[in-house]
C-alpha cells in the first residue's frame, strides 16, 4: 500500500512534467494543425537558460536572491527567453512556408528542432552539464510512512498543477480562451467573427514554449543532469500524452501527460524498468484503436 | 575583355595546380602514423577527450625517447561520436589513409563493428574502453586486442567482494539492457550462483532500467521497498548518478556499488558530495593509485600538459594501447601488421602505465588485478579491498 502511494507520487511528478510540455504541443496543433518538432528543443533550450542564470558569476544570482529566489530569477528568466524564442521561431520558421501547406510546415519544424539542439551543443558544448548543487535545495519532507519527497520536487509539482489550472481557466472559462478555441475549430470562421488570428498565434507561440522552459528548469533543478539532446525524449513522451489525451485539446493533454507518469511508475516499479516504453506504447495503441481522437478528444465532423 | 581575362584565370589556376602536383614526389612517409578512434561527441565525449589527451602524453613521451624504428609517431584521430554507426565511418576513414595500426575504441557496442572491419583490412586495433567478453570470446579477430580487462573479471571479483569481504546476505544486481552492462549483470548472476546454492546469499532483485531518462523514482521506490544490503549496479555514470541520487533522497540507506564506468569526475558532479559518500566501486587500477615507473613518469607529464590527472583509467588504457603497439613495432622491426600482432602475442618483457603489456592469443590483456575503492567523507576515492 505504502509502495503505491509512493509510486503514484513518483508518476505524479513525472506525469506534470510530461503535461507542461505536452501543453505547448497541443496548443500550436489545436491552433495551427502543426505538429511543433521543435517543442522539444524549446524545453531543453530553457533548461540551459536557467543553468546559465544559476551559474553566472559563479553562483551571483543564488547568493543574491537566495536559493528560492535564485531559482524563481531563473525560471523567469527561461521562461522570458523562450517566450521570445517561440516568436522568433514562429517569424523564422513558420510563417514564411504557412500558406505553402502542412508538410512543407512540418519539414520546416524538423529543422528549426535540428538547429535548436544543435545550436544548443554549439554554445554549451556536447558534454553533459549539472545544475550547480549550491543552487538547489536539499531539503527532503517526510510525507507519511517511509515515503519522502525532496522541497523541490514538492515545488514542481504545485507550481505545475497551479499553472495547469490557471491556462485551463484561460482557455475554458475566459473570452480570450473562447476565442483561442473558436480559432482551433475553424480559422477562418474565427477570423470573420472579427478574431485577431495574430494575437492568437502571440498567445500560443509564448505561452506554449515558456511553459516547456519552465519545465526545462525544472528538470535541470530536480535531475542536475542536462544535456542538449534531452529535449527528444522528453518531445516523444509529452507528444505521447498530447495524442492519449486527444491533440488539439489542451485538458487532454494535461490529463495525458499526469495518466502517461503514472502509468509509466506503476509498471516501472511494480514489473519492469526495462519495459517500461514497450508497455507506455502498448496503451497509446489500445487507447487510438479504442477512442481514435484520444481520451478526451470531440469527435470532429470530417470537413468535405 | 572582362570574359577573356577570367578564362585566363582560370587556366593559370589550373595549370599551377597541375604544376604542384607533379612536383609532390610520393616520399617516404616521415613519421610513423597510428590511428586512434575515439568518441570525442556524443554520449561518452568526456572518455573520448580524456582518451585523445592521454594519447597525446604518450606520444610525447615516445617521441621524446626517439620514436620507434628511428621515426617520430604520429596519431590520426577518428571520432566515432559513442555509437555503433559512426564507428564503421570512422574505422573506414583510418583503413583508407593507409594506416596498419589503430587504437579503438570504448564501449564494447561501438568498439565491434569497427573491430570486425580492421580486421578484415588487416589492420591490428587494440582497444582501450571495451570490455565485453564477446569481443574476444565469440569469434577469433586475429587483429584485435585490449588493454582493458573483460567484464568477467570484474564479475567474478564482485561476487567474491560481496559475499566474502562485505558479508552481504541480500543482493541486488541492476543493469541498463545494452551489451555492456547486461554482460556485467549476468556474470556477476553467474559467479554469484554457488553462493547462492549454499544459501549464503540471496539474490533480491535482477532487473534492467531503461537508459537516458532523468527520472528513476519508480525503480527507486522498488530498491527501496527491497532494501538489499548491496546494491550492484552495472551500467554508466549517468544513470548510476541520477539513481544513487534520488535513491539517497527516497531515503535508501543501503550500500551502493558501482561499476568501473560509474567513478568519474562526472558522476561526482551530477551526483553531488553528500550523496557519494560512503558509496563503492569496482575498477581496475585507477589512474592516480598507478605506482609503476612508467605509471609515475606519464602521471607527471600528463599533469604538467593539462594541469589535472586522467579522467578515467580507459583513458590510460588508449594511453597504454599505444605503447604496446609501439613496443610491438620496435621488435618486430616494422608495421606490417602480420609481424606486429605476432609480436602482441609473444611480448612479455613490455611495462606499461598500468602493469605488464601481455596478451593472449585471442588478443585479452593477462593479469589484470581488481579492485574496490570507497568514497571517503571529502568526495575523494580510497583504496578499500584489497589493501
Amino acid at each position: 500500500m505504502q509502495l503505491l502511494l509512493e509510486q503514484l507520487t513518483n508518476g505524479l511528478t513525472i506525469g506534470s512534467f510530461y503535461a507542461l510540455v505536452a501543453m505547448g504541443y497541443s496548443m500550436v496543433y489545436g491552433v495551427m494543425k502543426l505538429i511543433n518538432f521543435a517543442h522539444g528543443d524549446f524545453f531543453t533550450l530553457g533548461s540551459y537558460l536557467g543553468y546559465t542564470v544559476l551559474v553566472i558569476g559563479s553562483g551571483w544570482v543564488t547568493r543574491t536572491f537566495g536559493i528560492w529566489g535564485g531559482i524563481v530569477v531563473a525560471i523567469l528568466g527561461a521562461m522570458l527567453g523562450l517566450a521570445i524564442g517561440g516568436l522568433l521561431v514562429e517569424r523564422v520558421a513558420y510563417r514564411p512556408v504557412y500558406k505553402a501547406g502542412r508538410l512543407p510546415l512540418v519539414v520546416s519544424a524538423l529543422g528549426a528542432s535540428i538547429f535548436i539542439s544543435n545550436g544548443i551543443m554549439a554554445v554549451w558544448g556536447p558534454r553533459f552539464q549539472a545544475y550547480p548543487q549550491t543552487s538547489i535545495p536539499a531539503g527532503t519532507l517526510r510525507l507519511f510512512g517511509e515515503v519522502y519527497i525532496t522541497d523541490i520536487k514538492l515545488v514542481t509539482l504545485i507550481v505545475s498543477l497551479t499553472l495547469m489550472a490557471l491556462i485551463y481557466y484561460i482557455v475554458e472559462r475566459t473570452l480570450f480562451g473562447a476565442a483561442v478555441r473558436a480559432t482551433a475549430l475553424d480559422r477562418e470562421t474565427a477570423t470573420l467573427m472579427g478574431i485577431n488570428f495574430r494575437s492568437i498565434i502571440l498567445f500560443v507561440f509564448s505561452v506554449g514554449p515558456a511553459l516547456g522552459a519552465m519545465a526545462g528548469v525544472f528538470a535541470g533543478l530536480n535531475y542536475s543532469r542536462i544535456i542538449f539532446t534531452m529535449g527528444w525524449g522528453y518531445g516523444l513522451k509529452a507528444f505521447t500524452a498530447t495524442i492519449m489525451g486527444g491533440i488539439g485539446n489542451i485538458p487532454g493533454a494535461m490529463i495525458g501527460g499526469i495518466l502517461l507518469g503514472i502509468l509509466e511508475s506503476l509498471f516501472e516499479g511494480f514489473v519492469s524498468g526495462a519495459w517500461k516504453n514497450v508497455f507506455v506504447f502498448l496503451i497509446l495503441i489500445i487507447i487510438l484503436i479504442v477512442r481514435p481522437t484520444g481520451l478526451i478528444g470531440e469527435k470532429v465532423a470530417e470537413k468535405v | 575583355m572582362k570574359r577573356i581575362s577570367s578564362i585566363v584565370f582560370v587556366l593559370v589556376l589550373t595549370l599551377s595546380l597541375v604544376l604542384a602536383a607533379c612536383q609532390q614526389k610520393p616520399a617516404e612517409p616521415q613519421t610513423i602514423q597510428i590511428g586512434l578512434q575515439a568518441p570525442l561527441t556524443g554520449d561518452f565525449a568526456a572518455e573520448g577527450q580524456w582518451a585523445k589527451q592521454s594519447v597525446e602524453v604518450a606520444q610525447e613521451l615516445i617521441n621524446k625517447k626517439g620514436g620507434v624504428l628511428g621515426k617520430q609517431v604520429e596519431i590520426v584521430v577518428a571520432d566515432d561520436a559513442s555509437n555503433p554507426k559512426d564507428s564503421a565511418l570512422a574505422a573506414q576513414k583510418l583503413i583508407s589513409q593507409g594506416l596498419k595500426e589503430v587504437i579503438a575504441s570504448y564501449g564494447s557496442s561501438v568498439t565491434a563493428p569497427a573491430a570486425d572491419l580492421y580486421d578484415a583490412n588487416k589492420v591490428v586495433s587494440v582497444g582501450y574502453g571495451c570490455t565485453a567478453v564477446r569481443l574476444t570470446m565469440e569469434k577469433q579477430r586475429p587483429y584485435f586486442f585490449r588493454t582493458a580487462g573483460r567484464d568477467d573479471t570484474q564479475s567474478e571479483f564482485f561476487a567474491k567482494f560481496a559475499v566474502e569481504v562485505l558479508g552481504a546476505k541480500r543482493i541486488a544486481i541492476m543493469h541498463d539492457n545494452q551489451d555492456y552492462g547486461r554482460g556485467v549483470a549476468e556474470d556477476a548472476k553467474k559467479f554469484l550462483q554457488p553462493y547462492l546454492d549454499s544459501g549464503q546469499a540471496e539474490l533480491v532483485y535482477y532487473d534492467a532500467i531503461t537508459p537516458g531518462e532523468s527520472d528513476y523514482s519508480a525503480v527507486v521506490s522498488q530498491i527501496k521497498e527491497i532494501n538489499p544490503d548491496v546494491w550492484f549496479f552495472t551500467a554508466y555514470y549517468p544513470e548510476a548518478a541520477l539513481l544513487l541520487k534520488q535513491a539517497r533522497q527516497a531515503g535508501y540507506a543501503g550500500l551502493f556499488v558501482g561499476n568501473n564506468s560509474v567513478p568519474t569526475p562526472e558522476f561526482e558532479k551530477i551526483a553531488g558530495l553528500d550523496v557519494i559518500k560512503g558509496s563503492i566501486h569496482l575498477n581496475e587500477p585507477m589512474p592516480q593509485f598507478l605506482t609503476y615507473p612508467a605509471s609515475v613518469e606519464f602521471m607527471e607529464a600528463y599533469k604538467a600538459k593539462f594541469n589535472e590527472m586522467p579522467g578515467s583509467i580507459w583513458a590510460v588504457y588508449a594511453a597504454d594501447a599505444l605503447n604496446a603497439l609501439v613496443a610491438a613495432i620496435a621488435k618486430a622491426g616494422s608495421i606490417d601488421p602480420d609481424a606486429v600482432a605476432q609480436t602482441m602475442r609473444t611480448m612479455t618483457d613490455v611495462q606499461g602505465i598500468t602493469g605488464p603489456l601481455m596478451f593472449t592469443e585471442r588478443g585479452d590483456r593477462k593479469d589484470i588485478p581488481y579492485y574496490a575503492y570507497i568514497y571517503n567523507d571529502q568526495g575523494q576515492l580510497e583504496l578499500y579491498y584489497p589493501k
